[in-house]
């Protein structure tokens, strides 16, 4: 190029110069018409060698560019009109093409001269030739279109790519005149300029954007009053290219809008007063920036926490009284902030938490009075925008800022639960005003309050949250409420969790303890808050769950316990009325939980526990009809039959799982170890039944733990027997106590045959034994069946209907003692010393639910002295006999005005068949049974009358 | 009146720049007559307002447009022509000045710049010699001159470095202009004082272009005599008109050598330079009153250097021992004294001699410039 330039020059005198001046004059004034192809190259010649026609030429050059730009939008009309699309001007694609190679060199040989003037004039004239022909063809407002049109355009197109030339030859010296040019064009030509500005934006975002910024920032620190500041055509132009790069460079607008910040930030000594003064405009700069542009706040942002840091709002404190004069009043300034805030839809929670980080924090340094200062501040700013936040929802339009929180929920739910109260209150107003838009969200932060709270200030607010007016009750009100969906929700995912992993992976206990506060707080009445009862009702929609899971949850079964028995379920003066289900299960897990108290080991809590069980179960089966057959028959399966029976003192009677090996099997093994003859025909005859009978042994517990848990089962079983209303001499409802003994019957008698309540003959015997053999061994396994039988026995007369058991007891007794032949007492064996205590046992339960009366209910005093003939006289003379004749039936009994069933002694005297054995039997030994025998013949009480 | 009258009338029936062109000539006429009268001048101004300039309405209002760039180039094609026509050196001179007079140039300046510029882009000498008259009766370091010539070295030094004949051989067509030139450009360089400098970036405008600094040191060492050439050949001036004494630029290029060195622009070219200026002084004619250099020219150089050594010691925290033998600091010291020791042996300086022997005593210590102290007391002394 430069030798190009010299050739001409050298080869263009003094008076070609002059003639090619004159000749280009002619032309470009159109004094005469010429060629326009040797006006464009006498026109190149003179701006290569004649430096004062540079601006002449330019100006030339915008008219060839305009007339190229009309015929190809007069070509487009008539390809509209037409259908046709006429060629374009050779003539002027060739001018145009010879200019831009010349220009192109020009840059390219000394950009630094050439770039900024050649740009902002080919920036000048595209702003022109775009706002010329707006109206024209078919430019429309979307950009990508006019963009396409324009690119379409030669003209155009070589500006544009002039101007890209331009920019890139300078691109690591010094843009600012290219941009500078670029935001008085947009200023000026905007919006139908905006096409350049995405054009040259997407081709250098980084320069475009940091250089629009620095533009932007110099021109608005330059302003003086708050009205230059809001009717600043360039900051709209700064706005206005910035959003259209928002789309694609989010990321790269937000780090030059940083850099400028933290630039703005950093105040060194070498630091021109220009440049102070741009430093202090920064914030306010980046504010109005912001504020005209939505697109670019939600942009800033995304990472606000990064660099508005306590540090920064201490430096910046120190710029605010600058600020003032880009808003007018410093209330003008905070209004701007508060609104920008309520339109951040992100990092709300960044800022918010700023805020709080301003009025708690020690870190500021600095005078008390700069401390108070922001203290305050920042608490004003946080009342404001808490406040606006409010009014925006209670109109039902909620402000973007909200939409910002919904992803920090677990973090607000942990603000919730710092101490500092300010906290606490933002982060519950936050919340609600959260949960009023998405009730979903309130649900959540329900639940985690209620498994998090660790203090009555938590539960409080958990109860301001649910009782705010801001929340909306109905929602949920077929399911009981937020509460109760909170609580329903944990208690789901708990028995789901229970029921797959069996482990438990968050500790619940809180949220019991908490429950239970909260339940007792209620009732207490104190809380007008709880006034509506809202505990109650939450606990009564769950309990379906509530109630099984007291049976689950070993961990927390005291606790829910506490609540089950706090709710009083079902209450006397209440309209809720549990459902059977609700019952049934309620009922069951109390029974289990019974007997885990009983396996606990603690005391209060077992104690405790066990009393609240019986409550629980005196409530319900005075209730329900259901409950109490349940309970009863859960308490008996349970306690007699499945491994609880243990506690209460049963011997584990296993019978051997081992699985029984084939013979052949064994056969075969033992020829492989044992070689024998090769015909043999000696064969293992394998072992008979389970071979030898292992001494079993007993890990017995002991005898006080079981005599303890023996009371308190009969405690609980009476529990469930109770009358409703209580009665002076009788709590005890007899029908319960018939039903109880009737399981009995059920579940010790192996048969439904022979069950009824007449004894037979003594003789008939002979055919029940097996069944009365499998009773008695029942009754020698399980003590517990013993102190039942007893029980039953005082509440008469349900003894009768367990005559089936008392015979076959009976039965197994004469047999027993028969066979024990004359082997004397003397013989002091094992054998003996249970058979007579068995005996005892059964004669005192039937003398105890008067079956015998005197003076066959003594006989028990008498038999240890006896000798086993003797005892089998009696027993089959007297006692089976009487009981053959007079059937043990409730009609036996009579009732008095108490309601309380008896057999009066006197009047059921035995007739003399049934006693002279025993009469003769204690003559024989009246040496040892004198003072006996006068009780039981001589000295008979006698009715007054 | 009538005569007024009618010539404007004439005038307007033209269009614009045909009637700059016929304005031209009635200027000429009004102006070069041999009776003058204040009235003729008034009318002359008029005209070249209204028909040259384009400045003002047939009312004499304000334009609201003005002149367009294709217009302005016609308007400097016209002036050109009529310049390089003109055959009598006062009549274009009076004229010249006249139409850039001392109260109207600011507005026409930007003319001014482009048809000087064309007066080299299609060199004649008489443009040049009028151009230089006007600088030395504006005074050749004025703000104007200054501007102007500002807008000369964009056109030939920013935008068109490449091509650079034109510009080398500016001397070979007008000596005086280029002397005046030259003492404008060293006064728009490493001049601290320069107002430009606080609202453009420093590095930029404190310092010549290279391609200056380079045509410079052609100009001067291939011409010893340019630098006084302006005071050699005084201009013809209209009659009445008081002659200025054009201001040689050596002073304002010796500074540019002379500061060079503390501003680390080690470019060849200002050895060079300060060569080719020690020459030209070589060169200077006996004249008395001497009147080549000022010595408060000189003087300005002492300022910067005190600067430049205040810095050394407080931003960089130099020991007094480093900073005087700092070479850049001796190598200025250097070029200072001998500038001093060559103009005083010729004796070419003029003004307060005392006051400059007086200042740089101040500055840092050096040798030769010890020396020249000692001399100059000497000759106090034997005086």
């Amino acid at each position: 190029m430069s030798q190009n330039l010299a050739t001409v020059v050298r080869t263009a005198p003094q008076h070609d110069l002059m003639n090619e001046l004159n000749f280009f004059l002619k032309g470009a004034t159109k004094k005469e018409t010429c060629n326009p192809i040797d006006l464009a190259k006498s026109s190149l010649i003179l701006l290569k060698s004649l430096p004062p026609t540079k601006t002449a030429v330019f100006e030339y050059f915008c008219e060839v560019f305009d007339n190229a730009v009309k015929c190809y939008i007069q070509g487009i009309e008539t390809e509209i009109k037409t259908g046709k699309l006429p060629p374009p001007s050779e003539t002027d694609e060739l001018i145009v093409s010879d200019i831009h190679t010349v220009l192109s060199s020009l840059i390219a040989d000394n950009p630094v001269a050439w770039a900024p003037t050649i740009s902002t004039w080919s920036l000048e004239l595209l702003g022109e030739i775009s706002s010329k022909y707006s109206g024209r063809a078919h430019f429309s407002t979307n950009l990508n279109e006019t963009l396409q049109l324009w690119m379409a355009c030669r003209s155009t197109r070589t500006l544009v790519d002039i101007n890209t030339k331009c920019l890139s030859s300078l691109i690591y010296s010094d843009t600012e005149a290219c941009i500078s040019a670029l935001l008085d064009t947009s200023i000026k030509h905007s919006p139908h300029f905006d096409w350049v500005v995405a054009h040259v934006g997407s081709c250098f975002p980084n320069t475009v954007i940091t250089r629009v910024l620095s533009c932007g920032l110099k021109d608005f620190s330059q302003n003086k009053s708050y009205e230059q500041c809001c009717n600043s055509p360039k900051l709209k132009s700064v706005v206005g290219i910035l959003g259209h790069l928002a789309g694609s460079h989010a990321e790269d607008i937000r780090k030059a809008v940083l850099d400028i910040y933290v630039w703005s930030l950093r105040e060194t000594l070498e630091d021109t007063d220009l440049q102070r003064l741009q430093k202090k405009a920064t914030v306010p700069y980046i504010l109005q920036l912001v504020f005209l542009s939505p697109k670019l706040l939600s942009s800033l942002c995304k990472d606000i926490k990064s660099f508005l840091t306590i540090d920064a709002v201490c430096r910046l404190y120190y710029y605010v009284g600058d600020w003032y004069k880009y808003f007018g009043t410093p209330e003008a300034l905070e209004e701007q902030v508060t609104t920008l805030i309520l339109h951040c839809d992100i990092g709300g929670f960044e800022i918010i938490n700023i805020l709080l980080e301003c009025i708690l924090t020690d870190k500021i340094k600095g005078s008390n009075e700069v401390k108070n200062d922001i203290k305050e501040k920042a608490k004003d700013l946080l009342m404001q925008v808490l406040q606006e936040m409010e009014e925006s929802i209670r109109h039902g339009s909620a402000v973007s800022l909200i939409n910002s929180f919904p992803k920090e929920l677990p973090e607000l739910i942990k603000m919730l639960l710092r101490p500092e109260s300010i906290v606490q209150k933002t982060a519950f107003q936050i919340v609600l005003f959260l949960g009023n838009i998405n009730t979903a969200t309130l649900v959540t932060v329900v639940q985690n309050l209620l498994k998090t709270s660790t203090n009555d200030s938590h539960l409080v607010l958990l109860l301001r949250i649910l009782t705010s007016d801001l929340v909306d009750k109905t929602v949920y009100s077929e399911k009981g409420g937020h509460l109760s969906l909170a609580l329903e929700q944990i208690l789901n995912r708990n028995i789901q969790k229970f029921c797959t992993s069996n482990e438990e992976n968050s500790d619940l206990s809180q949220m019991w303890n908490n429950l239970y506060k909260l339940l007792q707080w209620e009732k207490s009445g104190k809380v007008a808050l709880l006034n509506s009862k809202i505990i109650t009702r939450s606990l009564e929609a769950n309990l379906p769950n509530l109630t099984s899971l007291l049976s689950n949850e070993v961990l927390h079964m005291h606790i829910i316990a506490d609540i089950l028995d706090s709710m009083e379920i079902p209450q006397p003066i209440s309209s809720y009325n549990p459902p059977v289900g609700v019952i049934l299960n309620l009922t069951q897990s109390t029974v289990n939980y019974f007997f885990a108290c009983c396996k606990d080991e603690g005391t209060a809590m077992k104690l405790k526990g066990l009393m609240k069980a019986n409550k629980i179960l005196k409530r319900l089966c005075t209730y329900s009809k259901f409950a109490k057959v349940l309970a009863l028959r859960e308490f008996l399966e349970r306690a007699l039959f499945q491994s609880d029976n243990v506690l209460f003192g049963a011997r584990k009677n296993d019978m051997n799982n081992e699985i029984e090996k084939m013979l052949l099997k064994q056969n075969k093994k033992i020829n492989k170890t044992i070689p024998l003859t090769k015909h043999s025909t000696v064969f293992n005859g394998g072992i008979i039944g389970t071979g030898k009978r292992k001494s079993l042994c007993f890990d017995e517990l002991p005898f006080n733990t079981i005599a303890e848990n023996t009371s308190h089962l009969l405690n609980a079983i009476k529990s469930c027997c109770v009358l409703p209303e209580e009665s002076k001499y009788n709590d005890i409802s007899l029908d319960s106590m018939t039903l109880l003994s009737l399981l009995l019957v059920q579940f010790v008698s192996p048969d439904l045959m022979y069950n009824g309540l007449p004894w037979p003959d003594e003789d008939f015997s002979k055919v029940t034994m097996e069944r009365d053999l499998f009773i008695r061994r029942m009754f020698s396994n399980t003590p517990l069946l013993w102190e039942l039988l007893s029980f039953v026995a005082v509440y008469r007369p349900a003894i009768c209907y367990c005559s089936v058991l008392i015979r076959a007891l009976t039965a197994t007794l004469i047999h027993q003692w028969k066979s024990m032949g004359e082997q004397s007492k003397d013989d002091d064996s094992e054998n003996y010393k249970n058979l007579m205590e068995t005996t005892i046992k059964v004669i005192d339960v039937m003398a105890l639910g008067q079956l015998l009366p005197p003076p066959l209910s003594s006989i028990r005093d008498i038999i240890p002295v006896l000798k086993c003939y003797e005892i089998v006289a009696i027993l089959k003379e007297c006692i089976w006999c009487y009981m053959r004749d007079h059937i043990p039936s409730p009609a036996l009994f009579g009732c008095d005005t108490n309601g309380v069933h008896w057999r009066d002694p006197i009047n059921a005297r035995p007739s003399e068949i049934y006693t002279n054995t025993l009469r003769i039997i204690m003559q024989r030994n009246v040496k040892m049974l004198g003072h006996m025998y006068a009780q039981m013949f001589i000295n008979i009480p006698q009715h007054d009358s | 009146m009538s005569t007024e009258v009618n010539l404007k009338q004439g005038l307007r029936k033209l269009e614009y720049p045909i009637c700059a062109k016929e304005a031209l000539y009635k200027i000429y006429d009004l102006i070069c007559s041999r009776i003058t009268s204040i009235k003729n001048m008034d009318l002359a101004l008029d005209l070249m307002a209204e028909f040259v300039f384009y400045e003002v309405d047939r009312r004499g209002h304000k334009r609201a447009q003005s002149l367009s760039p294709l217009q302005e180039l016609q308007l400097v094609k016209i002036l050109y022509e009529y310049f390089d026509t003109l055959t009598s050196e006062s009549g274009r001179n009076t004229v010249f000045l006249s139409l850039f007079s001392g109260t109207t140039i600011n507005s026409r300046l930007g003319v001014l710049t482009k048809f000087i510029s064309m007066g080299i882009g299609i060199p004649s000498t008489k443009i040049l010699s009028s151009a230089s008259a006007w600088m030395q009766q504006l005074g050749n370091t004025s703000p104007n001159s200054c501007k102007f010539a500002e807008g000369l070295i964009q056109d030939y030094f920013h935008f068109y470095v490449s091509s650079t004949e034109k510009i080398t051989a500016l001397p070979e067509i007008s000596l005086e202009f280029t002397a005046n030139f030259l003492t404008a450009i060293a006064e728009n360089y490493y001049n601290t004082s320069n107002k430009k400098t606080t609202t453009l970036p420093p590095s930029k405008f404190i310092f010549p272009p290279q391609k200056l600094l380079e045509t410079v040191t052609l100009w001067i060492s291939q011409n010893t005599s340019l630098c006084i050439a302006a005071q050699q050949k005084q201009a013809v001036l209209p009659p009445g008109a008081i002659a200025m004494e054009a201001t040689t630029p050596i002073a304002g290029l010796l500074k540019w050598c002379i500061l060079a060195p503390i501003y680390r622009q080690d470019s060849k070219e200002y050895t060079d330079l300060h060569l080719a200026l020690l020459n030209s002084i070589m060169e200077i004619p006996k004249s008395t009153p001497p009147k080549a250099v000022c010595a408060q020219h000189l003087t300005s150089s002492i300022n910067p250097i005190l600067t430049f050594v205040n810095d050394l010691k407080n931003k960089q925290e130099k020991k007094f021992s480093e900073i005087i033998n700092e070479d850049a600091l001796q190598l200025s010291l250097d070029r200072f004294a001998q500038a001093i020791q060559v103009i005083a042996s010729v004796n070419a300086m003029y003004g307060h001699t005392d006051d400059l022997y007086h200042q740089i005593k101040i500055l840092p210590f050096n040798k030769l410039m010890n020396i020249i102290q000692n001399n100059y007391k000497n000759k106090v002394v034997v005086l």
